[in-house]
C-alpha cells in the first residue's frame, strides 16, 4: 500500500486543500507566463519561438527530477517509479482500463492527434483556456463548459464504447 | 500590451515559462508524496482534463445520485482534487492584481465552436488518460505510452497548423 508523508486519515481531508493551493499557484504562474503546452509546439513550428516550448520541456524535466528526489526520500509514495522498469510497456492508470499495450498506443495516438488539432485551432491547451477564462475571455469560458460536458459524455457513453471496440480489434 | 510597470523580482520569475514549468513538475511530485495515501493513481499531481473530470463527475454523482467514474484519490477524499478550481481562482486574482482582466466576447457561432471544441478536447484527452500536462508528468514518471501521446500531440499540432492556415487562406 502506497504511503506518503500524510497518514491516510489526514490525506483524505488534505486532498482538496493541498490541490486547491497548488492550483491557485499554477493559475497565478500560468497567468503571468502565458504557459501553454500546445502553444509551445505551435510557436516552435510556426515561428521557431522556443519560449513556451522550453516551459513544457522544463515541466517534464522538473517532474522527473521531483519524482526522483522524493522517491529517494520516500520510496513508498512512488511504488512504480521508474514506470518503464517496474511496469514495462503499459500506461500509468488513468485511461480506460483493461486494454492491451497496442490498445493504449492506439488510444494515445488518436487522442494526441485530436488534442493537438483542436488545441491549435482554438488557440490553446486546457490550462491556457482556463487562464484566459479567468482573464475575461468568454469564448474560453465556453471551452471550459464544453470540457465539463465532455467529461460526462465520455464517462457515460464513449469510455465503454472505446474499450469494447478496442478489445474487439486488438 | 506591455506595461511599463517595473516588475518585482518574483514577477520576473513568474513570467518565465521555464521557471514555471520546472516548478509545476517538482510541485506535482510533492503533491504525490503528500497525498498518495489517499489513493492513486500515480503521477496525478496536475492534470486539467482528469481533475476537471473528477470534480464534474463527483459533483454530478452528488446531485443526480449517479455513479460516474473518478480517480480513486477523488472518490476516497472528502472532496475531489480541486486543482482546476484553484487555477481559475489563481489566474483571476493575478489578472486583477496586474490589471490584465479584459472582458472579451465573441459571436454566438464562435461560442458554439468553443463549446464543441472543449467537449471533444475532453473526450480525446481522456482517451490518452490526461491532458498534455499529465502526459508530461507521466513521461517524467517513466511511462512510454504517455511519451507516444506527446509525439501524437506534436503530429496533431502540425496538422492543426495546416488546417488553420488553409482556413485563413480561404477566408482571406
Amino acid at each position: 500500500m502506497a504511503a506518503g508523508w500524510l497518514s491516510k486519515e489526514i490525506a483524505l481531508i488534505a486532498v482538496p486543500i493541498v490541490t486547491l493551493i497548488f492550483g491557485i499557484l499554477i493559475g497565478w504562474l500560468g497567468q503571468r507566463s502565458g504557459f501553454c503546452s500546445i502553444g509551445g509546439f505551435r510557436d516552435f513550428f510556426l515561428f521557431r519561438h522556443t519560449r513556451l516550448l522550453n516551459g513544457y520541456i522544463a515541466l517534464i524535466v522538473g517532474a522527473f527530477v521531483g519524482y526522483l528526489v522524493f522517491w529517494l526520500i520516500t520510496p513508498a509514495a512512488f511504488e512504480h517509479f521508474f514506470w518503464l522498469m517496474t511496469s514495462g510497456f503499459t500506461p500509468v492508470p488513468g485511461a480506460p482500463a483493461g486494454l492491451s499495450a497496442t490498445g493504449y498506443v492506439i488510444l494515445a495516438v488518436i487522442g494526441g492527434i485530436a488534442v493537438g488539432v483542436i488545441g491549435v485551432i482554438l488557440g490553446g491547451c486546457p490550462l491556457r483556456q482556463c487562464v484566459m477564462t479567468s482573464e475575461g475571455n468568454i469564448k474560453s469560458l465556453f471551452f471550459v463548459i464544453g470540457m465539463c460536458i465532455g467529461s460526462v459524455v465520455f464517462t457515460l457513453w464513449i469510455s465503454g464504447l472505446a474499450i469494447g471496440l478496442l478489445k474487439g480489434i486488438v | 500590451m506591455e506595461k511599463e510597470n517595473k516588475s518585482t523580482g518574483i514577477d520576473t520569475w513568474a513570467r518565465n515559462p521555464l521557471v514555471v514549468g520546472l516548478l509545476i513538475g517538482i510541485l506535482a511530485a510533492l503533491v504525490q508524496v503528500l497525498l498518495i495515501s489517499a489513493g492513486g493513481p500515480e503521477a496525478y499531481g496536475f492534470c486539467v482534463a482528469c481533475h476537471t473530470r473528477d470534480v464534474v463527475n463527483i459533483g454530478v454523482n452528488a446531485v443526480a445520485g449517479t455513479k460516474l467514474a473518478a480517480a480513486p484519490i477523488s472518490q476516497n477524499a472528502v472532496l475531489p482534487v480541486m486543482t482546476v478550481v484553484g487555477v481559475l481562482i489563481g489566474a483571476f486574482i493575478s489578472a486583477k492584481i496586474y490589471d490584465e482582466f479584459r472582458k472579451k466576447t465573441g459571436s454566438a457561432v464562435s461560442y458554439l465552436w468553443y463549446l464543441l471544441g472543449g467537449l471533444f478536447f475532453m473526450v480525446f484527452a481522456l482517451f490518452m488518460g490526461g491532458c498534455p500536462y499529465r502526459l508530461g508528468l507521466r513521461t517524467g514518471y517513466g511511462d512510454t505510452i504517455a511519451f507516444i501521446g506527446i509525439l501524437a500531440i506534436i503530429g496533431g499540432v502540425l496538422a492543426g497548423i495546416r488546417i488553420a492556415t488553409f482556413m485563413t487562406e480561404r477566408e482571406g
